[in-house]
């Protein structure tokens, strides 16, 4: 499977739905492999930050190929990866839950990125998307 | 003053994908609002990269400036040495944290009184190759919203 334009929007569709169902306005972004924009919406009314932010989570979860939460842990104080976040590649890096990589198998073929609720309620948001979408393949 | 939906926001870019296609350019499209905040932004499949920034920056652009980036790239026009560049248009270069785009395909977005509502963008089909450009796509987009209202 290779992100398409056709999946972006499924996905983003049903992100917004399961977000309109939790009554929070967000914002929803999908990455393809190498990290470029697919597609993003924001609901009306949402906050103008969320659009950012969802496309960073989005980007951070394609490009580790793990969910932005986890890559959190490379800052630790105590792991031998702390300094990584002032590297220079790319300043779209975010440690906050709410972006998670999609996968075809093992594949990490994009990502998707919510924001708009707390990091909690927008991870629930992605997995809900992310379930609808390809339930009928995983 | 009117405000943008994403309904209205999909409906644009719908239309705007759909002159890209006669074109036969994959292009990105965005729509942004009245504070030049994205609304929607789709990359059709084959796009480039760096179509959906550009496309984003062009329609922020067109509401920052209250007009088609189409006169942002005539200020800069290498026939106005002399005239607009020279009488301080070159100081447009560097404002809005350089997000400001001097390549036409981005028009803003009016509402009945004229007030600017938001902006829409478009980048990827080339200028003068054919008869379609990232304008008539962008002004097909902005003519879709105008059918469903009358």
């Amino acid at each position: 499977m290779v992100m398409n334009m056709d999946i972006a929007k499924k996905v983003i569709k049903a992100a917004i739905q399961q977000a309109q169902e939790m009554n929070r306005l967000c914002s929803v972004a999908v990455v393809d492999a190498r990290g470029f924009l697919v597609a993003l919406h924001r609901m009306d009314q949402a906050l103008i930050p969320t659009v950012d932010i969802a496309r960073d989570k989005a980007w951070t979860a394609a490009a580790f190929r793990m969910p932005s939460s986890d890559v959190g842990r490379f800052g630790d104080s105590s792991s031998p990866g702390y300094g990584f976040n002032t590297q220079n590649w790319n300043d779209r890096l975010t440690t906050i839950p709410g972006g998670l990589p999609i996968k075809d198998g093992d594949e990490v073929v994009g990502g998707v990125g919510v924001s708009g609720g707390t990091p909690e309620e927008d991870v629930t948001v992605c997995r809900a998307a992310l379930d609808k979408v390809f339930a009928s393949k995983a | 003053m009117e405000k943008i939906t994403l309904e209205m926001a999909e409906k644009m870019l719908e239309v705007a994908e759909r002159w890209a296609v006669l074109a036969g350019y994959p292009s990105s499209i965005a729509v942004v609002d009245e504070a030049g905040a994205v609304i929607a932004v789709h990359r059709m499949d084959g796009a480039g990269p760096m179509t959906t920034d550009i496309s984003i920056n062009k329609a922020f652009s067109a509401v920052y400036s209250g007009a088609p980036t189409l006169m942002l790239a005539r200020l800069l026009d290498p026939r106005m040495t002399g005239k607009t560049i020279g009488s301080g248009g070159l100081g447009l270069l560097t404002q809005a944290k350089l997000r400001l785009m001097f390549i036409p395909g981005g028009n803003p977005i009016r509402d009945g009184e004229m007030k600017v509502i938001g902006g829409i963008g478009c980048s990827g089909i080339p200028d003068g190759v054919g008869e379609i450009s990232d304008t008539t796509a962008v002004q097909a987009g902005y003519a879709a919203i105008y059918e469903e209202h009358d």
